[in-house]
């Protein structure tokens, strides 16, 4: 049962029960019965295959394509090449705003990375154009590929982020370390990673005329639309893009790429329908990337363990021709209480493809750099973890002062810590072991993500056989959106999921925002609910405005829906269906719009952030430095929870993505070539199921009146923090050696300690 | 244009063989992984509707594996005590499509240094058989791996399968793997054990090889001669056993910290040891 209340105020009052309920996956059955079309499982009628040709060199210029022999090779179709490749209407290096990045679609012969596409073979089959792209075989003129990180040439960039100031102040961290009596100096390193969805970006695209239909996973189909719109020189409504289903995008598909552009180009280059996947080599180059950052701390407390200041500088690195700076110092704004916090930055240009948006941005390398640095600091002082978390439990946002609009951390340390046995944990490190002899570690870390809106539109209708349809752009990759988002949609129309029809995934509906910076609930859910509530509203004013009604002159008291009905509010005895109104006023069906956007006054007012706490437990062979994690509990707390069953995947999802982190992700790149040498899942080490330990993700209750009026914080990404940082902390109180160089791989826990 | 061919039978294929030489494809899982950018056209000789040379069998004083027998089906044979490493290397090597898909022959024709499959059959003294048109030939699998991804087939050969010594002695062996994470992964170090025992509960005869090591697979002789005639004791390891291991640093791990973790390993084969 559903029930949205109504008052002539507001009706974003109280949520009805079917929010929630860990309903299973709306898409489920589709996915494991393999019917869940995927963008490239769709394959239009004339469709050729197009297959890139990237670079080997990371710098330098192709100054020769055996495009002859590539044309010659049976079923071959098309070349393009920068000499030969449709017009575009806008340069793909030019910058208009924050979320635009430069293209790499051929623009010209010059190669600025490693595995930047400078041919598209077009031809009738798969294996017909994977062969042409090698017989291109291209020449050189090459550069000696700049890759020396943290060396190079360092600069401060004026952004961090998307937006976020370079250096950013509060107190005197100086004075803050000169009075301290226990002053931390450490250096943490993070290596280059690269997303790795399951499902490469791939491309179908079909031209008819000047209208484009293309199906492509994309975490963000309204700026995907405008995107392609700006590049091509079409209205954006002319683009069509379909992604109902995204095999995984972790950031990497949240702007559009340039291989999805190529795709787009092929098509229009030989009149028919195209499509074009990315081989998984090909994937460590133009879709994005984590960049390594060099994080310095420098950390002060007083003679209690409370924190007198926070030194935070990061050394990270961008492309040579645009620029996205890992923010990697934000963590240290809301965490700790301490009157001095100065986060700061350098950086350096590699000759890689340019870094982006990838898992918690900024967040995930901070986190464990920040929480190892907390952990060494608690140890300096002689305290318990947790006791010295809660001893600078941060009451207020430490760098801007602003009250939480809510956090229920210290329910999270204490849940967690209690399900765990926290208390249990010997001081000291290298005091227990397990039955086989190996060494056992307990650590801990602070899980923490901003809560985020972006802007999204929804339109709900309500027909007269009393069923609805709610449609919004909405992208699921894999974290649930269709179900979560269906549940709200009901909710907003006050009925059975049942009776609702969902509709997202298309660039045709109202544009639903980024799936992307643990937002998308928050965001499309809300447009949802706003366009539910004035599809009753009106329904609403139908009734109470017509004298055969029940609700006639409901006035001020105003009505409720439930299930299908509205109730006066004051007299329950008193109702309609929405059947019966619609009817008797003749009317087919009523059409509600809604809107949502983060609310500016609520923003200035107060720092928005989901917070957690997770605790890991390890067991390291003293010999051999082999690390398994044996156990994970998290606790979280990201106010209103849609759907348990969807939350609790995703907190575990993030738990696995923290352990990967910790103990297996790196790019390894050639210094002599520049290329990243490990560009396949055989050697870019993620974990295997059977490397993860038994995983328990508790849901803390949290109210939150002020994010938005569902009281949504997101949960996507919080996961991956806190959790990299318990293991490493684990790993040092397993062994008494501490990692500052991540990911932590056996070697470093065996020999000579030089890490 | 190349071709594709996939016999049935023998005679058919070392026809083929001797004609054109073309590359030969068993499971695929070394081939096809070698090629995700396609290399130039090149013939194949698919050689997996072969009859007939599938089943492991004990075959006199060896056990028979023939060329497309996969890791699978060798974890699913009976395996004689003695033989024990073979078992486990099966269960270890790639994930479970792999071991369904990937053939023992392959992994020894591939010859990386970092085959699971070559340090317990190069301690179990296997020997390779090879067929062409021209015969028969048969050599120790020490003889055959030349060197990284070099073996002594000719390209008119190819590989019919393997012949392992049954023990005769009571035997017991064991094979160990380190890498980075449980499973699909590839090898910092491995190594096999093979240990004969006389009925004093001494070791008679011991061999050992390591993997990953240098550019291919080695044995120990040195360690070998030290542990004949002694219980399997972790004591008896010195450095100097490991001197014919040359390994090199790479993403997987250091040199010193393979040489280190080989000597673990090893110890603990050893330690971990009940005499037959
Ligand atoms: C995901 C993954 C994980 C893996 N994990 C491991 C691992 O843990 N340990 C490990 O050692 N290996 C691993 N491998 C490598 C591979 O699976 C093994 O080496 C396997 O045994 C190869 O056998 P195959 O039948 O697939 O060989 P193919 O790929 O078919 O052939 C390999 C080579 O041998 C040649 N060849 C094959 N059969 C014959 C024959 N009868 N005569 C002559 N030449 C022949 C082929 O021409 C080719 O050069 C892995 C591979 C993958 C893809």
């Amino acid at each position: 049962m559903s029930e949205t209340p109504l008052t002539q105020a507001s009706a974003h009052l109280r949520h009805g029960a079917n929010i929630g309920q860990s309903l299973t996956r709306h898409e489920g059955a589709l996915k494991v019965t393999g019917q869940a079309r995927y963008a490239a499982d769709h394959h239009p009628a004339g469709m050729l295959h197009a297959v890139l040709a990237v670079s080997s060199i990371a710098r330098g210029r192709v100054i020769a394509l055996d495009v002859a022999a590539a044309k010659a090779h049976p079923g071959v179709v098309d070349v393009m090449t920068p000499a030969h490749k449709p017009p575009l209407a806008q340069d793909p290096d030019e910058k208009t705003h924050p979320f635009m990045f430069r293209l790499d679609v051929l623009q010209n012969d010059r190669v600025r990375y490693p595995n930047q596409p400078i041919a598209v073979v077009i031809a009738e089959t798969l294996e017909a154009a994977t062969e042409g792209a090698v017989l291109l075989a291209p020449r050189y003129e090459t550069e000696p590929a700049r890759t020396d990180f943290p060396a190079g040439a360092h600069f401060t960039p004026a952004l961090v982020g998307v937006a976020d100031p370079a250096e950013a102040h509060h107190g005197d961290v100086e004075a803050g370390l000169a009075g301290a009596a226990r002053r931390l100096e450490a250096i943490y390193e993070t290596p280059a990673q690269y997303h790795n969805p399951m499902e490469p970006h791939g491309i179908v695209a079909a031209w008819e005329g000047d209208t484009l239909f293309i199906d492509t996973p994309s975490q963000g189909l309204a700026m995907a639309q405008a995107r392609i719109a700006g590049l091509f020189g079409i209205p954006p409504a002319a683009v069509h893009i379909r992604s109902p289903y995204i095999g995984g995008g972790f950031g990497s598909k949240g702007v559009f790429s340039g291989p999805q552009v190529l795709g787009i180009m092929a098509a229009r280059l030989v009149g028919r329908p195209v499509k074009l996947v990315l081989r998984r080599g090909q994937m460590f180059g133009p879709v994005g990337h984590r960049a390594p950052t060099r994080q310095s701390f420098r950390l002060g407390a007083d003679n209690a363990g409370a924190l007198t200041a926070i030194g935070h500088h990061t050394v990270t690195a961008s492309s040579q021709h645009d620029d996205f700076f890992e923010p990697a110092g934000g963590v240290s704004h809301t965490l700790y209480a301490s009157p001095a916090i100065a986060t700061t930055y350098e950086a350096v240009r590699l000759d890689t493809g340019t870094p982006l948006f990838m898992r918690a941005p900024g967040k995930a390398a901070g986190s464990i750099a920040l929480e190892s640095a907390i952990d060494e600091m608690a140890h300096a002082c002689a305290m318990d973890p947790l006791a010295f978390r809660l001893k600078n439990y941060a009451e207020v946002e430490p760098m801007s002062g602003k009250p939480f609009s809510s956090k229920a951390l210290r329910a999270c340390y204490a849940q967690g810590a209690e399900r765990f046995g926290w208390a249990k944990r010997p001081l000291a490190p290298r005091q227990m072991r397990d039955a086989a002899g190996m060494l056992v570690g307990w650590g801990m870390g602070t899980a923490t993500f901003p809560a985020l809106m972006f802007q999204a539109q929804a339109r709900a209708v309500l027909r007269a056989d009393g069923t609805g349809v709610v449609e919004t752009g909405a992208q699921d990759m894999g974290q649930g959106a269709w179900t979560a988002l269906g549940q709200i949609a009901a909710d907003s129309l006050a009925l059975d999921p049942d009776r609702v029809e969902f509709r997202a995934g298309s660039s045709d509906l109202p544009d639903a925002g980024i799936a992307g910076g643990s937002a998308h609930t928050a965001t499309a859910g809300m447009a949802i609910h706003g366009a539910g509530a004035d599809v009753i509203a009106r329904l609403a004013e139908l009734a109470m405005g017509d004298e055969r009604s029940p609700l006639h002159g409901a006035g001020n008291a105003g009505v409720i829906a439930r299930a299908g009905r509205l109730f006066r509010r004051d007299d329950e005895s008193r109702s309609e269906s929405y059947v019966a109104i619609l009817a008797r006023a003749g009317i087919p069906a009523i059409e509600g719009h809604g809107k949502s956007a983060t609310d500016p006054a609520a923003q200035a007012a107060y720092a928005m952030h989901a917070h957690g706490a997770v605790f890991a437990e390890v067991t390291v062979d003293p010999d051999l430095g082999q690390l398994r994690v044996t156990r994970l509990v998290g606790a979280f707390a990201a106010g209103r929870i849609i759907n348990p069953r969807m939350v609790q995947s995703q907190y575990y999802g993030g738990m696995v993505w923290g352990l990967s982190f910790a103990l297996h992700e790196q790019a390894v790149i050639d210094p002599r070539s520049g290329r990243p040498m490990n560009a396949n899942l055989g050697e870019y080490h993620v974990p295997v199921n059977a490397d993860l330990p038994s995983i328990e993700a508790i849901l803390v209750e949290e109210h939150d009146a002020h994010v938005n009026a569902l009281g949504i914080k997101g949960v996507g990404e919080i996961g991956i923090t806190g959790t990299a940082g318990a293991i490493a902390n684990a790993v040092w109180h397993a062994t008494g050696m501490r990692a500052r160089r991540f990911p932590i791989t056996l070697d470093k826990l065996i020999g000579p300690q030089d890490n | 244009m190349a071709g594709y061919s996939r016999p049935t039978d023998l005679a058919a294929a070392l026809s083929l063989l001797a004609e054109r030489r073309p590359v030969i494809l068993a499971g695929g899982t070394d081939h096809f992984p070698a090629r995700v950018a396609a290399g130039p056209a090149e013939d194949i000789l698919d050689i997996t509707a072969l009859g007939g040379l599938r089943a492991i069998e004990r075959r006199g004083d060896h056990l028979w594996v023939p060329c497309l027998a996969t890791w699978a089906d060798l974890g699913a044979a009976n395996l004689p005590a003695g033989l024990e490493a073979l078992t486990q290397a099966a269960a270890q090597i790639g994930g479970v499509q792999i071991q369904n898909t990937a053939t023992l022959c392959g992994n020894l024709c591939n010859a990386s240094p970092a085959a699971d499959g070559i340090p317990p059959l190069l301690a179990l003294d296997a020997e390779v058989e090879l067929a062409s048109l021209a015969g028969r030939r048969r050599m120790s699998l020490d003889a055959f791996l030349l060197g990284p991804r070099q073996t002594a087939r000719r390209p008119e050969e190819m590989l019919l399968g393997l012949h392992i010594p049954l023990p005769v002695a009571p035997s017991r062996s064991v094979f160990a793997k380190l890498g980075a994470r449980r499973y699909l992964v590839i090898s910092i170090v491995m190594l096999a054990l093979v240990a004969e025992f006389g009925a004093d509960g001494m070791i008679s005869r011991a061999r050992v090889a390591v993997g990953a090591c240098g550019p291919r697979a080695r044995r120990l002789p040195a360690l070998e001669a030290a542990l004949a005639g002694a219980r399997p004791d972790p004591a008896l390891l010195r450095r100097a056993h490991l001197a014919p291991l040359l390994p090199i640093d790479d993403m997987r791990g250091t040199a010193a910290y393979r040489l280190d973790a080989v000597a673990t390993l090893l110890r603990r084969a050893l330690a971990g040891m009940v005499p037959a």
